[in-house]
Protein backbone atom coordinates (compact mmCIF):
# COMPACT_ATOMS: atom_id res chain seq x y z
CA UNK A 1 0.00 0.00 0.00
CA UNK A 2 3.05 2.45 0.78
CA UNK A 3 4.18 1.84 -2.65
CA UNK A 4 0.90 2.71 -4.30
CA UNK A 5 0.66 5.97 -2.17
CA UNK A 6 4.14 6.87 -3.42
CA UNK A 7 3.09 6.00 -6.82
CA UNK A 8 -0.25 8.31 -6.61
CA UNK A 9 2.26 10.91 -5.42
CA UNK A 10 5.08 10.99 -7.79
CA UNK A 11 1.79 10.75 -10.44
CA UNK A 12 0.77 13.81 -9.18
CA UNK A 13 3.59 15.69 -8.53
CA UNK A 14 5.26 15.25 -11.76
CA UNK A 15 1.16 16.19 -13.57
CA UNK A 16 1.91 19.73 -11.53
CA UNK A 17 5.44 19.68 -12.72
CA UNK A 18 5.26 19.07 -16.17
CA UNK A 19 2.01 21.36 -17.37
CA UNK A 20 4.81 23.89 -17.37
CA UNK A 21 7.42 22.37 -19.68
CA UNK A 22 4.67 21.18 -21.99
CA UNK A 23 3.27 24.64 -22.53
CA UNK A 24 6.40 25.32 -23.15
CA UNK A 25 7.38 22.92 -26.02
CA UNK A 26 3.67 23.00 -27.44
CA UNK A 27 4.50 26.94 -27.60
CA UNK A 28 8.46 25.77 -29.52
CA UNK A 29 6.01 23.20 -32.29
CA UNK A 30 3.70 25.89 -32.93
CA UNK A 31 6.44 28.42 -33.67
CA UNK A 32 7.83 26.15 -36.02
CA UNK A 33 4.30 25.68 -37.21
CA UNK A 34 4.19 21.75 -36.56
CA UNK A 35 1.28 21.62 -34.39
CA UNK A 36 -1.25 23.71 -35.11
CA UNK A 37 -2.65 26.55 -32.86
CA UNK A 38 -6.11 27.32 -31.80
CA UNK A 39 -7.71 28.94 -34.35
CA UNK A 40 -9.80 32.52 -33.70
CA UNK A 41 -12.58 30.99 -34.64
CA UNK A 42 -15.49 32.28 -32.14
CA UNK A 43 -16.57 30.17 -29.30
CA UNK A 44 -19.03 27.28 -31.16
CA UNK A 45 -15.86 27.18 -33.96
CA UNK A 46 -13.33 27.01 -31.02
CA UNK A 47 -15.92 23.94 -29.34
CA UNK A 48 -15.94 22.70 -32.56
CA UNK A 49 -11.86 22.60 -32.83
CA UNK A 50 -11.84 21.49 -29.71
CA UNK A 51 -14.02 18.49 -29.98
CA UNK A 52 -12.14 17.72 -33.07
CA UNK A 53 -9.15 17.91 -31.53
CA UNK A 54 -9.93 15.48 -28.60
CA UNK A 55 -11.85 13.22 -30.78
CA UNK A 56 -9.62 12.30 -33.81
CA UNK A 57 -5.91 13.05 -31.78
CA UNK A 58 -3.36 13.02 -34.87
CA UNK A 59 -5.86 11.54 -37.06
CA UNK A 60 -7.12 14.65 -38.50
CA UNK A 61 -5.03 14.34 -41.47
CA UNK A 62 -5.79 11.02 -42.55
CA UNK A 63 -9.79 11.50 -41.83
CA UNK A 64 -9.35 14.96 -43.99
CA UNK A 65 -7.27 12.43 -46.89
CA UNK A 66 -10.12 10.15 -46.61
CA UNK A 67 -12.53 12.96 -46.98
CA UNK A 68 -10.66 14.39 -49.88
CA UNK A 69 -10.97 11.18 -51.88
CA UNK A 70 -14.50 11.05 -51.20
CA UNK A 71 -15.21 14.49 -52.47
CA UNK A 72 -13.39 13.51 -55.84
CA UNK A 73 -15.80 10.72 -56.46
CA UNK A 74 -18.52 12.62 -56.22
CA UNK A 75 -16.91 15.33 -58.45
CA UNK A 76 -16.55 12.44 -60.86
CA UNK A 77 -20.02 12.21 -60.20
CA UNK A 78 -20.79 15.83 -60.95
CA UNK A 79 -22.41 16.06 -57.61
CA UNK A 80 -21.53 19.52 -56.57
CA UNK A 81 -23.85 19.60 -53.15
CA UNK A 82 -21.96 16.53 -52.20
CA UNK A 83 -18.39 17.90 -53.14
CA UNK A 84 -19.11 21.36 -51.59
CA UNK A 85 -20.15 19.25 -47.69
CA UNK A 86 -17.17 17.28 -48.30
CA UNK A 87 -14.50 19.74 -48.61
CA UNK A 88 -16.40 21.59 -45.37
CA UNK A 89 -15.70 18.45 -43.58
CA UNK A 90 -12.05 18.93 -45.16
CA UNK A 91 -11.07 22.34 -44.36
CA UNK A 92 -12.80 21.89 -41.04
CA UNK A 93 -10.44 19.06 -39.70
CA UNK A 94 -7.46 20.95 -41.75
CA UNK A 95 -7.97 24.64 -41.29
CA UNK A 96 -4.26 25.13 -41.64
CA UNK A 97 -3.94 23.91 -44.96
CA UNK A 98 -4.41 26.11 -47.98
CA UNK A 99 -4.29 23.64 -50.77
CA UNK A 100 -7.70 22.11 -49.26
CA UNK A 101 -9.20 25.86 -49.07
CA UNK A 102 -8.04 26.52 -52.74
CA UNK A 103 -9.49 23.29 -53.63
CA UNK A 104 -12.24 23.51 -52.40
CA UNK A 105 -12.97 26.84 -54.15
CA UNK A 106 -11.89 25.39 -57.55
CA UNK A 107 -14.46 22.77 -57.57
CA UNK A 108 -17.34 25.52 -56.54
CA UNK A 109 -15.73 28.64 -58.91
CA UNK A 110 -14.26 26.94 -62.03
CA UNK A 111 -16.08 23.40 -62.12
CA UNK A 112 -19.28 23.55 -60.72
CA UNK A 113 -19.86 27.08 -62.13
CA UNK A 114 -18.76 25.90 -66.45
CA UNK A 115 -20.98 22.91 -65.44
CA UNK A 116 -23.94 25.08 -64.56
CA UNK A 117 -23.13 27.64 -67.41
CA UNK A 118 -22.59 25.12 -70.04
CA UNK A 119 -25.74 22.53 -69.23
CA UNK A 120 -28.27 23.28 -71.99
CA UNK A 121 -30.81 21.79 -70.12
CA UNK A 122 -31.17 24.37 -67.92
CA UNK A 123 -33.10 27.62 -69.08
CA UNK A 124 -30.83 30.32 -69.50
CA UNK A 125 -31.68 32.98 -66.46
CA UNK A 126 -30.79 29.39 -64.32
CA UNK A 127 -27.59 28.56 -66.23
CA UNK A 128 -26.74 32.31 -65.40
CA UNK A 129 -27.88 32.63 -62.40
CA UNK A 130 -26.15 28.76 -60.67
CA UNK A 131 -22.85 29.84 -62.78
CA UNK A 132 -22.96 33.24 -60.44
CA UNK A 133 -23.79 31.51 -57.21
CA UNK A 134 -21.04 28.87 -57.62
CA UNK A 135 -18.38 31.53 -58.45
CA UNK A 136 -19.70 33.70 -55.11
CA UNK A 137 -19.40 30.25 -53.14
CA UNK A 138 -15.83 29.56 -54.92
CA UNK A 139 -15.19 33.32 -53.75
CA UNK A 140 -16.18 33.06 -50.14
CA UNK A 141 -14.53 29.71 -49.87
CA UNK A 142 -11.26 31.23 -50.44
CA UNK A 143 -12.05 34.17 -48.50
CA UNK A 144 -13.00 32.04 -45.43
CA UNK A 145 -9.61 30.82 -45.69
CA UNK A 146 -8.15 34.31 -46.01
CA UNK A 147 -9.74 34.87 -42.72
CA UNK A 148 -7.71 32.55 -40.96
CA UNK A 149 -4.00 32.73 -42.73
CA UNK A 150 -4.04 36.18 -43.87
CA UNK A 151 -0.43 36.06 -44.61
CA UNK A 152 -1.19 32.96 -47.23
CA UNK A 153 0.47 34.61 -50.81
CA UNK A 154 -1.31 31.27 -52.35
CA UNK A 155 -5.18 31.64 -51.78
CA UNK A 156 -4.86 35.83 -52.35
CA UNK A 157 -3.39 34.66 -55.32
CA UNK A 158 -5.85 32.26 -56.41
CA UNK A 159 -8.73 35.13 -55.27
CA UNK A 160 -6.80 36.80 -57.57
CA UNK A 161 -7.23 34.39 -60.75
CA UNK A 162 -10.96 33.92 -59.54
CA UNK A 163 -11.55 37.64 -59.63
CA UNK A 164 -9.81 37.43 -62.89
CA UNK A 165 -11.08 34.43 -64.92
CA UNK A 166 -14.58 33.95 -63.27
CA UNK A 167 -16.24 37.46 -62.13
CA UNK A 168 -13.86 39.60 -64.02
CA UNK A 169 -14.02 42.27 -61.29
CA UNK A 170 -10.32 43.50 -62.33
CA UNK A 171 -10.08 46.11 -59.99
CA UNK A 172 -10.38 43.04 -57.05
CA UNK A 173 -8.37 40.77 -58.73
CA UNK A 174 -5.51 43.23 -58.71
CA UNK A 175 -6.03 43.70 -54.98
CA UNK A 176 -5.66 40.31 -54.40
CA UNK A 177 -2.37 39.85 -56.16
CA UNK A 178 -0.90 42.96 -54.70
CA UNK A 179 -1.61 41.10 -51.66
CA UNK A 180 -0.13 37.31 -52.88
CA UNK A 181 3.08 39.77 -53.65
CA UNK A 182 3.14 41.32 -50.54
CA UNK A 183 2.91 37.86 -48.56
CA UNK A 184 5.86 36.81 -50.32
CA UNK A 185 4.03 35.33 -53.44
CA UNK A 186 6.18 34.46 -56.93
CA UNK A 187 7.18 38.24 -58.52
CA UNK A 188 4.74 37.30 -61.42
CA UNK A 189 1.71 38.57 -58.80
CA UNK A 190 2.94 41.99 -58.87
CA UNK A 191 2.96 42.15 -62.70
CA UNK A 192 -0.63 40.01 -62.69
CA UNK A 193 -1.86 43.24 -60.39
CA UNK A 194 -0.72 45.52 -62.80
CA UNK A 195 -2.42 44.27 -65.58
CA UNK A 196 -5.53 43.64 -63.71
CA UNK A 197 -5.69 46.94 -62.30
CA UNK A 198 -5.10 48.24 -65.97
CA UNK A 199 -7.97 46.37 -67.31
CA UNK A 200 -10.61 47.70 -64.15
CA UNK A 201 -12.71 51.01 -64.90
CA UNK A 202 -11.27 52.80 -62.20
CA UNK A 203 -8.72 55.26 -62.81
CA UNK A 204 -6.78 55.21 -59.06
CA UNK A 205 -6.40 51.71 -60.19
CA UNK A 206 -4.65 52.55 -63.33
CA UNK A 207 -2.67 54.84 -61.80
CA UNK A 208 -1.08 51.89 -59.05
CA UNK A 209 -0.93 49.62 -62.28
CA UNK A 210 1.01 52.45 -64.18
CA UNK A 211 3.53 52.76 -61.39
CA UNK A 212 4.38 48.88 -61.26
CA UNK A 213 4.55 48.54 -64.86
CA UNK A 214 7.27 51.61 -64.91
CA UNK A 215 9.48 50.47 -62.47
CA UNK A 216 9.57 47.36 -63.93
CA UNK A 217 10.11 48.20 -67.10
CA UNK A 218 12.84 51.18 -65.68
CA UNK A 219 14.43 47.80 -64.27
CA UNK A 220 14.71 45.90 -67.33
CA UNK A 221 12.09 43.51 -66.51
CA UNK A 222 9.72 43.99 -69.20
CA UNK A 223 7.52 41.07 -71.40
CA UNK A 224 5.79 42.18 -74.24
CA UNK A 225 2.86 41.56 -72.04
CA UNK A 226 4.21 44.03 -70.06
CA UNK A 227 4.69 45.96 -72.36
CA UNK A 228 1.57 46.14 -74.36
CA UNK A 229 -0.49 46.92 -70.77
CA UNK A 230 1.73 49.95 -70.11
CA UNK A 231 1.23 51.48 -73.19
CA UNK A 232 -2.72 50.61 -72.53
CA UNK A 233 -2.72 52.45 -69.35
CA UNK A 234 -0.06 55.88 -71.10
CA UNK A 235 -3.33 56.28 -73.17
CA UNK A 236 -5.71 55.60 -70.46
CA UNK A 237 -4.16 58.00 -68.32
CA UNK A 238 -3.37 60.55 -70.63
CA UNK A 239 0.71 60.17 -70.31
CA UNK A 240 2.68 63.10 -71.84
CA UNK A 241 4.36 61.75 -75.21
CA UNK A 242 7.84 62.52 -74.47
CA UNK A 243 7.15 60.64 -70.99
CA UNK A 244 5.94 57.55 -73.13
CA UNK A 245 8.32 54.26 -73.25
CA UNK A 246 10.01 54.40 -76.95
CA UNK A 247 8.56 50.55 -77.82
CA UNK A 248 6.56 50.24 -80.51
CA UNK A 249 3.09 48.30 -79.89
CA UNK A 250 3.43 44.20 -79.64
CA UNK A 251 2.05 42.83 -82.63
CA UNK A 252 -1.40 41.94 -81.77
CA UNK A 253 -1.91 37.95 -82.46
CA UNK A 254 -5.68 37.16 -83.50
CA UNK A 255 -7.17 35.45 -80.33
CA UNK A 256 -7.25 31.76 -80.66
CA UNK A 257 -11.14 30.52 -80.39
CA UNK A 258 -12.25 28.77 -77.10
CA UNK A 259 -11.76 25.02 -77.81
CA UNK A 260 -13.63 23.92 -74.54
CA UNK A 261 -15.73 25.22 -71.46
CA UNK A 262 -14.22 28.11 -70.10
CA UNK A 263 -12.30 26.90 -66.77
CA UNK B 1 19.18 -27.08 13.31
CA UNK B 2 20.75 -26.08 10.22
CA UNK B 3 22.95 -22.96 10.11
CA UNK B 4 23.53 -21.16 6.67
CA UNK B 5 26.82 -20.79 6.01
CA UNK B 6 28.23 -17.47 5.84
CA UNK B 7 28.85 -17.13 2.05
CA UNK B 8 25.26 -18.03 1.37
CA UNK B 9 24.07 -15.81 4.10
CA UNK B 10 25.75 -13.21 2.72
CA UNK B 11 24.44 -13.76 -1.53
CA UNK B 12 21.04 -14.27 -0.19
CA UNK B 13 21.04 -10.58 1.94
CA UNK B 14 22.75 -9.34 -0.95
CA UNK B 15 20.91 -6.84 -3.28
CA UNK B 16 20.53 -8.54 -6.71
CA UNK B 17 21.84 -5.47 -8.90
CA UNK B 18 20.26 -3.88 -12.61
CA UNK B 19 21.60 -5.70 -14.76
CA UNK B 20 21.31 -4.49 -18.95
CA UNK B 21 21.94 -8.39 -19.89
CA UNK B 22 19.36 -9.78 -18.15
CA UNK B 23 17.01 -6.96 -19.38
CA UNK B 24 17.93 -7.58 -23.17
CA UNK B 25 17.49 -11.50 -22.51
CA UNK B 26 14.05 -10.52 -21.29
CA UNK B 27 13.36 -7.95 -23.75
CA UNK B 28 14.33 -10.33 -26.86
CA UNK B 29 12.35 -13.11 -25.12
CA UNK B 30 9.22 -10.48 -25.20
CA UNK B 31 9.98 -9.89 -28.79
CA UNK B 32 10.06 -13.36 -29.72
CA UNK B 33 6.62 -13.82 -28.13
CA UNK B 34 4.95 -10.94 -29.52
CA UNK B 35 6.53 -12.47 -32.97
CA UNK B 36 5.10 -15.89 -32.99
CA UNK B 37 1.36 -13.93 -32.75
CA UNK B 38 1.78 -13.51 -36.62
CA UNK B 39 2.83 -9.84 -36.23
CA UNK B 40 5.12 -9.67 -39.46
CA UNK B 41 2.03 -11.39 -41.44
CA UNK B 42 0.36 -8.59 -40.84
CA UNK B 43 3.13 -6.06 -41.33
CA UNK B 44 3.82 -7.66 -44.79
CA UNK B 45 -0.05 -6.75 -45.78
CA UNK B 46 -0.15 -3.23 -44.36
CA UNK B 47 3.24 -2.92 -46.31
CA UNK B 48 1.02 -4.28 -49.56
CA UNK B 49 -2.10 -2.00 -48.42
CA UNK B 50 0.16 1.06 -48.26
CA UNK B 51 1.66 0.22 -51.54
CA UNK B 52 -1.69 -0.08 -53.38
CA UNK B 53 -3.10 3.27 -52.34
CA UNK B 54 -0.01 4.94 -53.48
CA UNK B 55 -0.62 3.30 -57.36
CA UNK B 56 -4.72 3.94 -56.62
CA UNK B 57 -4.24 7.32 -55.91
CA UNK B 58 -3.63 8.34 -59.19
CA UNK B 59 -7.30 9.71 -59.55
CA UNK B 60 -6.75 13.39 -58.09
CA UNK B 61 -6.09 16.66 -58.91
CA UNK B 62 -2.17 17.39 -58.89
CA UNK B 63 0.90 16.15 -58.30
CA UNK B 64 1.22 17.87 -54.61
CA UNK B 65 -2.37 16.33 -53.98
CA UNK B 66 -1.28 12.77 -54.80
CA UNK B 67 2.08 13.14 -52.88
CA UNK B 68 0.88 14.75 -49.83
CA UNK B 69 -2.56 12.66 -49.58
CA UNK B 70 -0.62 9.63 -50.07
CA UNK B 71 1.81 10.84 -47.18
CA UNK B 72 -1.50 11.74 -44.95
CA UNK B 73 -3.23 8.27 -45.68
CA UNK B 74 -0.01 6.48 -45.04
CA UNK B 75 1.53 7.84 -41.72
CA UNK B 76 -2.16 7.91 -40.27
CA UNK B 77 -2.55 4.14 -40.95
CA UNK B 78 0.81 3.80 -39.46
CA UNK B 79 0.39 5.93 -36.16
CA UNK B 80 -2.80 3.45 -35.94
CA UNK B 81 -1.14 0.98 -36.01
CA UNK B 82 1.47 1.35 -33.50
CA UNK B 83 -0.75 2.83 -30.93
CA UNK B 84 -3.25 0.15 -31.20
CA UNK B 85 0.06 -2.56 -31.21
CA UNK B 86 1.70 -1.36 -28.36
CA UNK B 87 -1.70 -0.80 -26.22
CA UNK B 88 -2.93 -4.42 -27.27
CA UNK B 89 0.84 -5.97 -27.36
CA UNK B 90 1.38 -4.80 -23.55
CA UNK B 91 -1.72 -5.09 -22.35
CA UNK B 92 -1.63 -8.91 -23.28
CA UNK B 93 1.49 -9.57 -21.96
CA UNK B 94 1.10 -9.56 -18.22
CA UNK B 95 -1.73 -12.06 -17.92
CA UNK B 96 -0.53 -14.13 -20.81
CA UNK B 97 2.81 -14.67 -18.53
CA UNK B 98 0.75 -15.11 -15.30
CA UNK B 99 -1.24 -17.50 -17.52
CA UNK B 100 1.67 -19.26 -18.98
CA UNK B 101 3.34 -19.58 -15.36
CA UNK B 102 6.12 -17.75 -17.07
CA UNK B 103 6.40 -15.10 -14.72
CA UNK B 104 6.88 -17.04 -11.69
CA UNK B 105 9.51 -19.13 -13.52
CA UNK B 106 11.38 -15.93 -13.69
CA UNK B 107 10.89 -13.95 -10.63
CA UNK B 108 11.41 -17.09 -8.74
CA UNK B 109 15.08 -16.40 -9.98
CA UNK B 110 17.19 -13.38 -9.12
CA UNK B 111 15.54 -11.07 -11.13
CA UNK B 112 14.37 -7.91 -10.07
CA UNK B 113 10.68 -6.65 -10.62
CA UNK B 114 12.41 -3.48 -12.49
CA UNK B 115 14.11 -5.94 -14.94
CA UNK B 116 11.17 -7.45 -15.66
CA UNK B 117 8.83 -4.64 -16.26
CA UNK B 118 11.60 -2.32 -18.35
CA UNK B 119 12.94 -6.36 -20.26
CA UNK B 120 8.46 -6.19 -21.04
CA UNK B 121 8.65 -2.57 -22.51
CA UNK B 122 11.84 -2.63 -24.26
CA UNK B 123 10.42 -5.96 -26.04
CA UNK B 124 7.46 -4.36 -27.41
CA UNK B 125 9.06 -0.65 -28.38
CA UNK B 126 11.69 -3.20 -30.26
CA UNK B 127 8.89 -4.78 -32.35
CA UNK B 128 6.81 -1.49 -32.79
CA UNK B 129 10.64 0.12 -33.68
CA UNK B 130 11.04 -2.88 -36.21
CA UNK B 131 7.93 -2.67 -37.83
CA UNK B 132 8.44 1.32 -38.31
CA UNK B 133 12.01 0.86 -40.10
CA UNK B 134 10.27 -1.61 -42.68
CA UNK B 135 7.43 0.52 -43.32
CA UNK B 136 9.48 3.52 -43.14
CA UNK B 137 11.56 1.99 -46.38
CA UNK B 138 8.26 0.44 -47.89
CA UNK B 139 6.93 3.84 -47.64
CA UNK B 140 10.23 5.89 -48.78
CA UNK B 141 10.70 4.12 -52.04
CA UNK B 142 7.37 4.25 -53.09
CA UNK B 143 7.75 8.24 -52.64
CA UNK B 144 10.57 8.15 -54.70
CA UNK B 145 9.14 6.56 -57.30
CA UNK B 146 6.11 8.40 -57.60
CA UNK B 147 7.91 11.57 -56.85
CA UNK B 148 10.04 11.30 -60.64
CA UNK B 149 6.98 9.85 -62.36
CA UNK B 150 4.76 12.58 -61.02
CA UNK B 151 7.52 15.47 -61.99
CA UNK B 152 7.93 14.40 -65.34
CA UNK B 153 4.44 13.41 -65.96
CA UNK B 154 3.33 16.84 -65.06
CA UNK B 155 5.69 18.52 -66.98
CA UNK B 156 4.69 16.48 -70.32
CA UNK B 157 1.19 17.73 -69.37
CA UNK B 158 2.38 21.45 -69.15
CA UNK B 159 4.43 21.08 -72.33
CA UNK B 160 1.40 19.74 -74.11
CA UNK B 161 -1.24 22.84 -72.83
CA UNK B 162 2.12 25.36 -73.78
CA UNK B 163 2.57 26.64 -69.77
CA UNK B 164 5.72 25.19 -69.69
CA UNK B 165 6.29 28.49 -68.51
CA UNK B 166 10.13 28.71 -66.70
CA UNK B 167 7.88 29.97 -63.34
CA UNK B 168 5.24 27.00 -63.90
CA UNK B 169 7.92 24.46 -63.67
CA UNK B 170 10.31 26.00 -60.85
CA UNK B 171 7.00 26.19 -59.26
CA UNK B 172 5.96 22.27 -60.38
CA UNK B 173 9.88 21.35 -59.17
CA UNK B 174 9.86 23.24 -55.72
CA UNK B 175 6.24 21.41 -55.13
CA UNK B 176 7.25 18.03 -56.16
CA UNK B 177 10.89 18.44 -53.70
CA UNK B 178 8.43 19.61 -51.16
CA UNK B 179 6.18 16.90 -51.18
CA UNK B 180 8.59 14.25 -52.01
CA UNK B 181 10.49 11.99 -49.74
CA UNK B 182 12.80 14.32 -47.57
CA UNK B 183 14.09 13.91 -44.16
CA UNK B 184 10.92 15.26 -42.75
CA UNK B 185 8.95 11.80 -43.33
CA UNK B 186 11.46 10.03 -41.57
CA UNK B 187 11.25 12.37 -38.67
CA UNK B 188 7.69 12.13 -39.12
CA UNK B 189 7.56 8.50 -38.40
CA UNK B 190 10.34 9.00 -35.41
CA UNK B 191 7.65 11.01 -33.93
CA UNK B 192 4.84 8.45 -34.36
CA UNK B 193 7.44 5.74 -32.21
CA UNK B 194 7.77 7.91 -29.95
CA UNK B 195 3.93 8.86 -29.13
CA UNK B 196 3.80 4.57 -29.41
CA UNK B 197 6.42 4.69 -26.64
CA UNK B 198 4.91 6.70 -24.40
CA UNK B 199 1.25 4.71 -24.64
CA UNK B 200 2.83 1.88 -24.72
CA UNK B 201 4.75 2.70 -21.15
CA UNK B 202 1.23 4.44 -19.97
CA UNK B 203 -0.27 0.76 -20.91
CA UNK B 204 2.34 -1.28 -18.94
CA UNK B 205 1.74 1.45 -16.00
CA UNK B 206 -2.13 0.57 -16.43
CA UNK B 207 -1.44 -3.50 -16.99
CA UNK B 208 0.20 -3.38 -13.44
CA UNK B 209 -3.07 -1.88 -11.66
CA UNK B 210 -5.65 -3.68 -13.85
CA UNK B 211 -6.93 -7.03 -13.15
CA UNK B 212 -8.47 -7.43 -16.35
CA UNK B 213 -6.51 -7.24 -20.36
CA UNK B 214 -10.07 -5.65 -21.44
CA UNK B 215 -9.80 -2.78 -18.52
CA UNK B 216 -6.25 -2.03 -19.53
CA UNK B 217 -7.05 -1.71 -23.45
CA UNK B 218 -10.10 0.37 -22.39
CA UNK B 219 -8.65 2.90 -20.15
CA UNK B 220 -5.54 3.39 -22.41
CA UNK B 221 -7.31 3.83 -25.44
CA UNK B 222 -9.51 6.60 -23.32
CA UNK B 223 -6.14 8.28 -21.94
CA UNK B 224 -4.64 8.52 -25.32
CA UNK B 225 -7.55 10.47 -26.94
CA UNK B 226 -7.45 12.83 -23.52
CA UNK B 227 -3.83 12.91 -24.06
CA UNK B 228 -4.74 14.27 -27.29
CA UNK B 229 -6.93 16.98 -25.91
CA UNK B 230 -4.74 17.64 -23.13
CA UNK B 231 -3.36 21.06 -24.26
CA UNK B 232 -7.01 22.12 -24.87
CA UNK B 233 -7.32 20.93 -20.69
CA UNK B 234 -4.66 22.89 -20.04
CA UNK B 235 -4.90 25.82 -21.55
CA UNK B 236 -8.56 25.83 -19.11
CA UNK B 237 -6.03 25.23 -16.52
CA UNK B 238 -4.17 28.58 -17.25
CA UNK B 239 -7.08 30.50 -17.84
CA UNK B 240 -8.03 31.77 -14.22
CA UNK B 241 -11.44 33.69 -15.26
CA UNK B 242 -12.36 30.14 -16.18
CA UNK B 243 -14.69 27.75 -14.50
CA UNK B 244 -15.51 26.92 -10.85
CA UNK B 245 -13.24 25.81 -8.47
CA UNK B 246 -14.23 22.25 -8.43
CA UNK B 247 -14.02 22.29 -12.00
CA UNK B 248 -10.78 23.38 -12.70
CA UNK B 249 -9.61 21.05 -9.86
CA UNK B 250 -10.90 18.15 -12.08
CA UNK B 251 -9.58 19.71 -15.02
CA UNK B 252 -5.63 20.14 -13.21
CA UNK B 253 -6.02 16.78 -12.17
CA UNK B 254 -6.88 15.03 -15.84
CA UNK B 255 -4.40 17.34 -17.14
CA UNK B 256 -1.80 16.32 -14.41
CA UNK B 257 -2.36 12.02 -15.20
CA UNK B 258 -2.24 12.23 -18.89
CA UNK B 259 0.81 12.72 -21.24
CA UNK B 260 0.00 15.45 -23.78
CA UNK B 261 -0.06 13.55 -27.14
CA UNK B 262 -0.82 16.12 -29.42
CA UNK B 263 2.92 17.45 -29.20
CA UNK B 264 3.62 14.32 -31.36
CA UNK B 265 1.65 15.03 -34.24
CA UNK B 266 3.80 16.11 -36.93
CA UNK B 267 2.29 13.76 -39.25
CA UNK B 268 0.01 16.41 -40.29
CA UNK B 269 2.31 19.64 -40.93
CA UNK B 270 5.13 16.74 -42.58
CA UNK B 271 2.40 15.31 -45.13
CA UNK B 272 1.59 19.00 -46.27
CA UNK B 273 5.03 19.70 -46.99
CA UNK B 274 6.76 21.84 -43.57
CA UNK B 275 10.34 21.09 -42.39
CA UNK B 276 11.16 20.06 -39.22
CA UNK B 277 13.89 21.30 -37.64
CA UNK B 278 16.17 19.54 -35.28
CA UNK B 279 14.94 22.28 -32.32
CA UNK B 280 11.64 20.15 -32.74
CA UNK B 281 13.14 16.84 -32.67
CA UNK B 282 14.97 17.65 -29.68
CA UNK B 283 12.10 18.70 -27.69
CA UNK B 284 9.98 15.69 -28.64
CA UNK B 285 12.34 13.19 -27.91
CA UNK B 286 13.47 14.99 -24.75
CA UNK B 287 9.83 15.03 -23.60
CA UNK B 288 9.08 11.36 -24.72
CA UNK B 289 11.86 10.07 -22.50
CA UNK B 290 10.54 12.21 -19.61
CA UNK B 291 7.32 10.72 -19.44
CA UNK B 292 8.73 7.46 -20.36
CA UNK B 293 10.96 7.36 -17.36
CA UNK B 294 8.55 8.68 -14.73
CA UNK B 295 5.47 6.54 -15.91
CA UNK B 296 8.31 3.38 -15.77
CA UNK B 297 9.80 4.57 -12.22
CA UNK B 298 5.10 4.44 -11.19
CA UNK B 299 5.40 1.45 -12.69
CA UNK B 300 8.25 -0.17 -10.98
CA UNK B 301 6.81 1.16 -7.50
CA UNK B 302 3.09 -0.65 -8.45
CA UNK B 303 4.17 -3.81 -9.52
CA UNK B 304 6.74 -4.25 -6.70
CA UNK B 305 4.26 -4.16 -4.28
CA UNK B 306 1.83 -6.17 -6.55
CA UNK B 307 0.41 -9.69 -5.34
CA UNK B 308 0.85 -11.93 -8.03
Amino acid sequence: MKRKLQAAAVMLIFGGLKLPLEQHVTHDLRAMRLVDEPLHMGVEGNMGQMGLAATFGGLRGLIATIFQLRAHVEFTRVNWAEVDKYYGFVTQLQPRVARYWEEASWHMAYNAASYYLYNEELKPALRGKLFHDYVQRGNDILKEGLRLMPDNPRLWQKLGDLHWNRSKDYKASGDAYLQSFKHGGLNFTERFAAYAYAQSNDPESWKKGYAILKRLYDENKATPGLIEFLKLLEKNLHIAPDMRIPDPDPAKQAPKPPTGPQR
Amino acid sequence: MTQDSPSSAAASAAPVRFSPRRVWTLAYATMTQLMRMKILPFLLVFCALVALIGVGGSSVVNPEQQLSSFKSMSLGVLQIFSIVFGIVATALLLPKDLEDRTLYTILSKPVPRFDYVLGKLLGVLMLIASGLVIIDAVLSLILWTQQSGLYDAYLFQLHQTKQDTPEAIAQVREIVARQGLTWNLHWAVWAIFLKASVVTTVALLLSCLASSTLFTIVITFCVTIIGHGEALIREFVFQPHLGSTTKRIATLVLAAICPDLAQFDIVDSVANGEIVPWAAVYDMTGIAALYMTVYLFITHLVFVEKEL
